[in-house]
């Protein structure tokens, strides 16, 4: 399903991979022995006092030439991500859509023609892809979601496993370690995508029902074909997941990677008290997200790197949502106190195609059951 | 070739200054850009000689059914890395 590179685009998306690691590897490691060895001295000498807070920092830095390109590098990085990608799915994307009518057997795709697309996906393309998620050049568009798909591996200097689902293999690590006598029947992946976080629930739960659900058909025309191609079954649909035209108590598991901090303020209580009505009595609500809730204390140059991607990737809500109170919002929701969990999902991940090393996949993730008796 | 689609290649979203002035900004995307087209250049001459080594005459598609060897990537991976070290020392330099 995946198109395939030719020759120059595949070696051109490479050098992508290779500069994102040099930049990460060999620049951003400089920055902060910068910052203490020259910035902060300066600024001590001048004000007799350290940097007190992010944005004292943050108007530091933006004068300063060094952390300046490299953030500019890193911004450009992204962008050329994207743009050597979208030459391999331009040039493939006619022959992508004639094969789709091949990848319909198995699973389903519901359509709603007048689903509005919300304002946090429309303002501003989300970390900088050329169209965002929902966007269509042409008829039974594929393009969104096949961009997605390659980018990936780049964006993880190819460490999200062959099927890029080493963030549902974090969810699915965490129920055997934590809830592991928990075998659900039917189950949800809210923002679905190009269903990459779907289909391991799928294969993990053979006897399962298991939907994708998005708002972006792009996304979701490539999910459904795409897991035809994998062979795994799943049912995806078009829906804003705020509100969802599924029955209260229809799931056991309601799942979402990486999707809160692409939605709004608004959304988010919305999104939480949708998973409460969703769910049967025991059934267990889990959210992967991006953000470590542990704030360091008294670190403003760190308290100011973390919102890079905020700032410079259009990542817009990402740094609002760490300030939320999402044990209230959850609560609040109608989820027990005593079963709401903020902790980390891990996922043992390696590195491949010529980079080579370990890691262990620590992301954060909001858990909570609904009580039986609610 | 003409009446293909194109897909959208610059992303929504608030334009962004990094240094001094915009020019700059673009100059530093357009020696970006040039990199990776010598990468890509580089890259594609290695396959040449590869499969030259091999048969003496090349088609076209050999190019993109070329599987580079684990031992390859690596390779062109460092050979990438240190591109980079030559083109981006200036920036080290700022930080060093």
């Amino acid at each position: 399903m995946q198109p395939k590179p030719n020759h120059d685009e595949s070696v051109r998306q490479d050098f992508v991979t290779d500069l994102r690691a040099y930049l990460t590897d060999e620049i951003y490691t400089l920055i902060t022995p910068h910052y203490e060895k020259k910035i902060e001295p300066e600024f001590l000498q001048s004000h007799d006092r350290k940097p007190k807070d992010k944005s004292e920092v943050k108007s530091l830095m933006l004068n300063d030439k060094g952390y300046q390109s490299w953030s500019l590098l890193q911004r450009l990085s992204q962008q050329m991500m994207f743009t050597s990608v979208i030459d391999t799915v331009e040039r493939n994307l006619e022959a992508m859509i004639d094969n789709l009518d091949k990848h319909q057997e198995i699973g389903s795709l519901e359509i709603d023609d007048s689903l509005e697309i919300p304002r946090y996906l429309t303002a501003y393309d989300i970390h900088q892809q050329p169209g965002g998620y929902h966007s269509e050049t042409i008829e039974k568009d594929i393009s969104a979601g096949a961009v997605y798909d390659i980018s990936l591996p780049i964006y993880s200097r190819n460490a999200m496993g062959e099927e890029n689902d080493l963030l549902a293999q974090a969810i699915i690590h965490y129920i055997d370690k934590n809830i592991g006598t928990f075998q659900p029947k039917d189950i949800l992946d809210m923002g679905c995508g190009i269903g990459n976080s779907t289909l391991p629930f799928s294969k993990k739960y053979p006897n399962s029902k298991v939907v994708g659900a998005d708002v972006a058909l792009p996304c979701l025309r490539y999910a459904h074909a795409r897991a035809n191609a994998l062979g795994v079954e799943a049912d995806f649909s078009q829906q804003n997941v705020e509100k969802t035209n599924y029955d209260s108590e229809s799931f056991d598991l309601v799942t979402s990677t990486l999707l809160l901090h692409e939605t709004s303020h608004d959304a988010v209580p919305k999104i939480i008290q949708e998973c409460f009505r969703l769910l049967k009595p025991g059934g267990w609500m889990i959210h992967l997200d991006v953000y470590p809730f542990h704030k360091k204390e008294d670190d403003p140059l760190y308290d100011f790197l973390k919102d890079w991607e905020v700032i410079n990737n259009n990542e817009n809500f990402s740094g609002a949502l760490r300030k939320m109170n999402m044990k209230k919002i959850i609560e609040d929701a109608g989820f027990a106190t005593e079963t709401v969990e903020f902790t980390s999902a891990e996922a043992a991940a390696k590195y491949s195609k010529g980079y080579t090393g370990d890691f262990y996949l620590k992301l954060p993730v909001y858990v909570a059951q609904k009580s039986i008796a609610s | 070739m003409n009446d293909k689609t194109k897909l959208p290649r610059v992303a929504k979203g608030k334009k962004l200054n990094y240094l001094n002035d915009g020019s700059i900004d673009n100059l530093m995307a357009m020696i970006m850009t040039l990199t990776q087209e010598i990468s890509v250049l580089r890259d594609r001459i290695d396959t040449l000689e590869r499969i030259l080594e091999s048969k003496k005459i090349i088609l076209d598609e050999e190019f993109n059914e070329f599987i580079p060897s684990d031992d390859l990537e690596t390779k062109r991976k460092n050979r990438r890395h240190a591109l980079l070290e030559r083109v981006l020392l200036p920036i080290k330099k700022e930080l060093e």
